[in-house]
C-alpha cells in the first residue's frame, strides 16, 4: 500500500484557517521571550525533529517525494494558491498566494514582522539531510520556492 | 510552510519544546500570552460583550470549523460543552502523536484565565481520550456542576460507557485557575 504524501493525517480534507491566528501569535511570543536567535532555534528544531517522517520520505525518494508532499501539503492548506513543478534537479512552489498571510490580513492580524522566514528556516532544517536546499525568492504574500539539489 | 492541517501536531511540540526551555512556567505564560491575549483574544470580545450568547457563537465557529464531535446546552445562568470527539485530541491519537505529558491542559491554560478575566467560572472534567464537558457560570454564582445528563440529557458525555477509561481523570471545580485539578 502507497504511503500517504502527508506524514499525520486528520480525518477533514483541510484545516482550520483560524489555526495561523495561533502560528503567528507562537511566533510573537518566542521571539519576545527568546528573541531572534531563540525563535530560529526553535523553527531548526520543528523541521529536524517534528518533520523527520517527512524529511525521511525525501531522503528515500528524492524530488519526486518533495513535489508529492508540497502539492498535498497546500491542497490541505485553506485558501492557498500554488502551482508546484518538478524538473529533473529541483521542485518549483509557485506561492501565488499564501493562505496564511491571506488569513491574517483578511482578519486584521499583526503580523510578526519575520514571519515570512520560518519558511525558510524549517523548510532548509528539513532539506538539508536530504541533500537539498530551499531557496526562496519574494515573501509577505506570495513568493517562489525552489528545493534544489545540493 | 508551517501548516493548518496538522496544527495541533506541531501545536502540541511546541509545548514540550517551550518547556524544555524554561520550564512549566514559560508554558503557562505561552498559553496565557499568546493564546488568550493574541491568537484567540476575539473570543474574549465575544463573551465580554454577550456573555452566553458569546460562548455559542465563539464556540459554534470554531469547533464547526475544526469538525468537532459536540454538543452545547444553555439555559440563562449556565453554557455547557459536552465534547464527544476532541478534533485536536483525536488527532493527536490517530497519529499516535505526544510530547509533551498532557495535551488537555493547554484548554484550561487559556480558557480558565480569560473567563475569569470575563467574569465567569469553570467546572470542567476530561478524561485524556479526547472526551470531556464544561460547565460556565458567572463567577458569584455558587450553583454546583449539574449531575450526569441533569443539563444535556443523553449528550451528557459523562454517560458514555468509554467515559472512566484507564486513563486519570482530571477535574476542576469552580475554578479558572489552569493548575487547580484533581487527578483520579
Amino acid at each position: 500500500m502507497k504511503t500517504p504524501p502527508l506524514p499525520y493525517q486528520d480525518t477533514k480534507a483541510v484545516g482550520a484557517a483560524d489555526f495561523y491566528f495561533a502560528i503567528n501569535a507562537t511566533f510573537r511570543f518566542i521571539l519576545k521571550q527568546l528573541g531572534h536567535d531563540g525563535l530560529r532555534q526553535y523553527w531548526t528544531d520543528l523541521g529536524a525533529r517534528y518533520f523527520a517522517p517527512v524529511t525521511a520520505r525525501w531522503k528515500a525518494d528524492g524530488l519526486a517525494a518533495v513535489a508529492e508532499y508540497l502539492r498535498a501539503f497546500f491542497a490541505a492548506e485553506p485558501g492557498a494558491q500554488v502551482e508546484v513543478r518538478q524538473s529533473p534537479n529541483e521542485v518549483t512552489v509557485e506561492v501565488n498566494v499564501c493562505p496564511a498571510i491571506r488569513h491574517l490580513r483578511a482578519h486584521g492580524r499583526e503580523i510578526v514582522p519575520c514571519f515570512c522566514d520560518h519558511c525558510q528556516v524549517i523548510g532548509n532544517a528539513m532539506a538539508a539531510p536530504a541533500g537539498l536546499r530551499l531557496e526562496i525568492e519574494g515573501g509577505n504574500g506570495s513568493c517562489r520556492q525552489r528545493f534544489v539539489r545540493c | 510552510m508551517l501548516g493548518c492541517y496538522d496544527f495541533c501536531g506541531h501545536y502540541e511540540w511546541t509545548f514540550e519544546w517551550l518547556r524544555r526551555r524554561g520550564g512549566e512556567s514559560l508554558l503557562r505564560q505561552y498559553w496565557e500570552e499568546a493564546i488568550h491575549r493574541d491568537s484567540q483574544r476575539h473570543a474574549a470580545a465575544l463573551i465580554a460583550a454577550k456573555g452566553i450568547e458569546g460562548m455559542k457563537e465563539y464556540w459554534g465557529h470554531t469547533l464547526t470549523e475544526e469538525k468537532a464531535g459536540w454538543f452545547c446546552t444553555s439555559t440563562e445562568a449556565v453554557f455547557r460543552m459536552d465534547m464527544h470527539e476532541c478534533p485536536s485530541k483525536g488527532f493527536l491519537l490517530r497519529n499516535g502523536l505526544q510530547q509533551y505529558h498532557d495535551y488537555c491542559d493547554h484548554c484550561m491554560g487559556w480558557i480558565g484565565p480569560m473567563l475569569k478575566e470575563c467574569g465567569w467560572i469553570v467546572d470542567h472534567q476530561h478524561n485524556h481520550g479526547g472526551q470531556c464537558w464544561w460547565e460556565l457560570r458567572r463567577h458569584d454564582d455558587p450553583a454546583p456542576a449539574s449531575q450526569p445528563g441533569q443539563l444535556s440529557g443523553l449528550h451528557d458525555v459523562r454517560l458514555r460507557a468509554d467515559w472512566k477509561r484507564s486513563a486519570p481523570l482530571d477535574t476542576y471545580v469552580h475554578t479558572n485557575d489552569p493548575d487547580d485539578k484533581t487527578i483520579s
